[in-house]
């Protein structure tokens, strides 16, 4: 029951953020179940006793592979998918705590917030370049040397 | 298919300018002008962007000299749907869909046009989003309330600050302050109970979530000074956000 209440209320905040960042009208609710099979994801993760930051991640992907999957579906950008897909997973209130920590003098405690808020940032991130190299395989031509010439 | 080479500039650089400002990434907006410039024909086509200009280079004939031109964005908001509907223009276009004529009337409306989504509908989406993530993050049923009308505060002084500040950050840093205040106050007068989760929320609709994906795709493809220009974007206005709520708690708690 717990856990209906928190997916539908993902699905109406993350649609919400859409309008806030002026989504096309026929992307709004495909971005709305991105974001609320992200949050799965990451509860699912946890649940099953993974890190947050591994969650995180394989959240990430998910959303990430989701948007460029549908975004190739319905000629859209990508971005307008991926960005309302990743914002469940933004470490908004680790993000908040560290500031906190600091403000109220407590350095270390807001260090150890600190670094979880920028380890879940860089999953994040991870999440949407794994995502991009999966959906961009067979472009490449080689970073370093030039094997095809 | 043979245009003037002066229009094509034109709409090129019309339809890269619509993309930067409104929040596209830099590599969508370099691969759009660098394809549009080829589907007219021309040669040597090359295509420069940051996030604060475009450069735009080619050849018309081989005896004739190269163009170059070059437009400066000062602006940057997010409006994904005009990224989209360019995007649109852009591959008719490129599938000889449309003329260059149609293509330049098409942007130029899209340029003009108002916003998607009215505002006080986007500061009522900013009120939803608050109090569903002040829920996510751990937030009771009673908070929801609390939560809505912090974060409808905060979309509010951002929206109506902007428009007087020129300095970006600062209007960030009032929200951020507004917001963190109403939620102290809500809860002061006995409405919602856990402070934490109130502020969060009302903290959600300034997280800058297009400068923050933009810099990672970007720094990915290659566009290293795109992406770390982006990047401190969206740590600056992070950094505004999180010294607006220290300055709240700081006084008030």
């Amino acid at each position: 029951m717990e856990v209906i209440a928190q997916l539908l209320i993902t699905f109406i905040a993350t649609v919400a953020f859409g309008i806030i960042f002026s989504v096309p009208k026929r992307a709004l609710l495909i971005g709305g179940a991105i974001g609320m099979v992200t949050w799965g994801v990451l509860q699912g993760g946890l649940y099953f006793g993974a890190s947050s930051v591994f969650s995180t991640a394989v959240a990430s992907l998910t959303a990430a592979a989701a948007a460029h999957f549908l975004a190739r579906r319905i000629r859209i950008p990508v971005t307008t998918l991926a960005i309302p897909g990743i914002l469940p997973l933004v470490p908004g209130s680790r993000a908040y705590f560290t500031m906190l920590s600091f403000v109220e003098g407590d350095y270390l405690r807001g260090l150890e917030f600190g670094v979880e808020t920028m380890l879940r940032a860089g999953a994040i991130a991870a999440g949407l370049v794994f995502a991009l190299a999966i959906f961009s395989y067979g472009k490449g031509i080689g970073h370093r040397y030039e094997p095809n010439r | 298919m043979s245009y003037k080479a002066d229009d094509i500039m034109d709409v090129c650089l019309l339809a890269g300018e619509i993309m930067l400002k409104y929040g596209a990434e830099t590599y969508r907006v370099e691969e759009t002008l660098e394809r549009m410039a080829r589907a007219a024909s021309f040669s040597n086509v090359h295509c420069f962007a940051t996030t604060t200009g475009i450069f735009l280079s080619f050849e018309e004939k081989k005896e004739k000299e190269d163009l170059m031109q070059m437009v400066r964005i000062d602006d940057r908001m997010q409006d994904l749907n005009k990224v989209t509907e360019v995007n649109q223009v852009s591959r008719e276009f490129v599938s000889g869909i449309i003329s260059v004529n149609d293509a330049r009337e098409k942007l130029e409306q899209i340029a003009k046009a108002p916003m998607q989504y009215p505002l006080w509908l986007i500061h009522l989406a900013a009120g939803v989003a608050g109090s569903g993530f002040s829920y996510l993050f751990g937030g009771g049923w009673f908070d929801l309330i609390p939560a809505f009308l912090a974060a409808m505060v905060s979309s509010l002084v951002v929206v109506e600050f902007e428009r007087y500040l020129k300095v970006r950050f600062a209007a960030e840093f009032t929200a951020a302050f507004c917001g963190g205040t109403t939620a102290i106050l809500l809860v002061f007068i006995g409405l919602g109970n856990s402070l934490d989760q109130i502020i969060i929320g009302s903290l959600m609709p300034l997280v800058p979530g297009v400068p923050l994906t933009n810099a990672v795709r970007d720094l990915m493809s290659g566009d290293l000074l795109a992406g770390v220009s982006r990047g401190a974007e969206a740590l600056l206005t992070s950094l505004a956000i999180a010294s607006g709520i220290a300055l709240t708690i700081s006084i008030f708690v």
